[in-house]
């Protein structure tokens, strides 16, 4: 009895990431009863959406990021004291060299944001990736050793999630120092759990599949069966939750820089920007809202991207059509 | 039944000594590599390094970081986690009076989230394979990507700046002494019959606790979802069919029930994403609780305090993973008796 919460609690835990895409088990669920005519198997297909909003989005801001130097109109940290605060151009006592109005120092919202989308993607994509990296080989050695050698990783990923992840995230802050790569550094040592905790089930799901034991029985190395067969089988989970972490990159980057521990005073990121708009907020809201969208947005496009690929990465879904 | 509740109950505390433990540990060592100095702060300007030696040797980071390791142990054991160098206070005193607000904000929050999610996931569930399931999972996963700091700033933006109905700063409104009776202000006004200000406590706590709860609402709707359409194809949702019973009475009764299981684990597991919230929105409302201390802390670099809140925050997650270990027991028949 005693392991039986947690183990269930484990694979529940792998089961909030992977929510949609258990298959009914039930026949009556898996095939329509009626004769599939064409118009009801064009209802059942929905279009993916997510993926193609969601891909856009994230394609969107990773040009801005590419792009930032020739898409500002100004350089971010370029004070402008005649204009400070003033509002987007739309709007009354706007002006049309600042799209976005400027903020407290008259620094220009739409070269700030477009700068800061550098900073945003930057940290999601290497943390994402590194954290990815951490957490799959892990899951992968538990998953296909078993015995011990799992008992002590899922022992350590236990540990880990007792923590909660920003208490974590600021202690690691607090060691490391402030600067982009230990924020980077920083969201890799605290959430590749979330990689760990569900690829392993994966893997232990995989490793019982008759190709595997036919690998076992060819006498192939582990090494080579664990790259050869089990990762290819767990890619695309992992290219999910890949693109899920990297809006929890995003959110925890803001967050830090928020409170000022990411970045250094002269480069720009989002985060930096909600903190100085904050103490404006009764003069101008505009400063305020223009950075929260731009985290929101991002944020959204990668939870879409994430979502729609969990359902096209997925054969038995897309024979649903789900 | 009481016998079960303490009988688990204490089974699982005892069980989450060790991971506090080592919890403990791994915040202790990782704020031993640190590269600044904690001395740095402590010293005045003119200090010689012999002063520095003496400050050293009295606070014992002079000693090995196992042995180091223990005095802490033995110490907090005792209740004394040590000094807080900023505020130069008991850690233990600094966390007692911020305690009790930071629990009442995430209890508050944990209310307004079930009252917004249990009928949002049973609405998810419900318009799944209709028309309305893409528009729905669509604000699902708009609320899921907007974090609770950000929805606090929304909140203060809207109703606090642009239509000021709700105050944004503290516990209470200013002038009220506080009661010092349990801390948790709602109960203690009520206690002392003081209704204009539990009115006050009562409406500052309304803008923070909502940022945490939309926050969190969206991961509980998803979860209780899906559990929802694990039930669907269950056999006794069938028998209840059969026997005329009215599917939202199926719904609500007895599917709701049984999806209620994994949406509770959900809920412990995903407590710390409470408390993380909780740090920011604090900071950001100005409440006076633990999160908000522990942001002062990561400012002034007060490392002592920075480990005495990461361990209150870690001894708190394992309770509540205990409380919750113990009701799903409750709630779950069939792990009843093997207990």
């Amino acid at each position: 009895m005693s392991t039986t919460p947690l183990s269930s609690k484990h694979d529940m835990k792998a089961d909030m990431l992977r929510e949609s895409t258990s298959v009914d088990p039930s026949p009556q669920a898996a095939t329509p009863l009626a004769p599939v005519s064409g118009k009801s198997a064009r209802v059942r297909r929905k279009p993916p959406v997510n993926l193609w909003l969601g891909g856009a989005i994230v394609l969107g801001v990773l040009f801005c990021a590419v792009f930032a130097p020739w898409l500002a109109p100004h350089n971010p940290l370029d004070q402008d004291l005649l204009h400070m605060l003033s509002p987007p151009a739309w709007m009354a006592g706007g002006d049309a060299a600042f799209p976005l109005g400027t903020d407290s120092l008259g620094r220009d919202v739409l070269s700030r944001l477009l700068y800061g989308s550098r900073i945003a993607l930057t940290v999601a994509v290497i943390a994402a990736f590194g954290a990815g990296i951490v957490g799959s080989v892990l899951a992968i050695l538990a998953g296909y050793f078993g015995g011990w050698v799992d008992r002590s990783i899922s022992y350590l990923v236990d540990l880990w999630m007792s923590f909660p992840p920003v208490v974590l995230s600021l202690v690691l802050m607090v060691s490391l120092g402030v600067g982009i790569e230990n924020v980077i550094l920083s969201i890799v040592l605290v959430d590749w759990t979330r990689f760990c905790r569900v690829v392993r089930s994966e893997v232990m799901v995989v490793r019982q599949r008759d190709y595997v034991l036919a690998a076992q029985l060819l006498n192939f190395t582990h090494l080579r069966i664990m790259l050869r067969e089990i990762l290819p089988a767990a890619l695309p989970l992992m290219i999910t939750l890949f693109s899920l972490e990297m809006g929890v990159a995003i959110t925890v980057e803001a967050l830090l820089s928020f409170i000022g521990l990411s970045v250094p005073a002269n480069v720009t990121a989002w985060g930096v920007m909600i903190a100085d708009a904050r103490v404006t907020m009764h003069e101008s809201l505009s400063g305020l809202l223009f950075p929260v969208l731009a985290i929101v947005i991002t944020v959204l496009g990668c939870n879409l991207l994430g979502d729609g690929l969990r359902v096209a990465l997925d054969p038995r879904m897309r024979s649903k059509g789900e | 039944m009481l016998r079960l509740i303490s009988t688990v109950l204490s089974r699982r505390l005892i069980a989450a000594i060790p991971t506090l433990l080592m919890l403990s540990l791994i915040v202790f060592v990782v704020l031993r590599l640190i590269p600044a100095d904690p001395l740095a702060m402590m010293l005045p300007p003119n200090a010689t390094p012999a002063d520095a030696a003496l400050l050293r040797h009295q606070l014992g980071l002079d000693k090995p970081i196992p042995s180091q390791f223990l005095i802490w142990i033995v110490n907090a054991l005792h209740g004394n986690l040590g000094a807080s160098i900023s505020f130069q206070q008991p850690v233990a005193t600094l966390i007692g009076s911020t305690l009790p607000a930071t629990l009442e904000l995430c209890l508050a929050a944990l209310v307004i989230s079930l009252i917004i999610s249990v009928p949002g996931g049973v609405f998810a569930y419900a318009v799944t394979d209709r028309r309305g399931e893409l528009p729905v999972s669509f604000a699902v996963v708009l609320m899921q990507s907007v974090p609770s700091f950000l929805w606090a700033l929304l909140l203060i933006a809207l109703l606090g700046v642009y239509l000021p109905v709700l105050p944004f700063s503290g516990r209470v409104g200013d002038g009220i002494p506080m009661p010092h009776l349990t801390g948790f202000l709602l109960i203690d006004f009520l206690v002392k019959g003081q209704f204009s200000d539990w009115l006050s406590a009562a409406s500052h706590l309304v803008l923070p606790s909502l940022a945490l709860a939309f926050g969190f609402a969206p991961l509980v709707i998803r979860v209780l979802r899906s559990s929802l359409l694990d039930q669907r194809n269950e056999s006794y949702v069938g028998v209840a069919r059969l026997r005329g019973v009215s599917e939202s009475r199926i719904l609500w009764r007895h599917m709701l029930k049984n999806a209620a299981l994994p949406a509770l684990t959900m809920i412990g597991v995903q407590f710390g994403f409470l408390f993380g919230g909780a740090l920011l929105v604090e900071m950001i409302f100005s409440f006076p609780g633990v999160g908000n201390l522990m942001v002062q802390a990561v400012r002034n670099n007060d490392l002592v305090l920075i480990q005495g809140i990461a361990i209150v925050f870690c001894a708190l997650m394992l309770v509540i993973n205990a409380i919750v270990d113990t009701l799903y027991v409750i709630m779950n028949p069939r792990l009843r008796k093997t207990a």
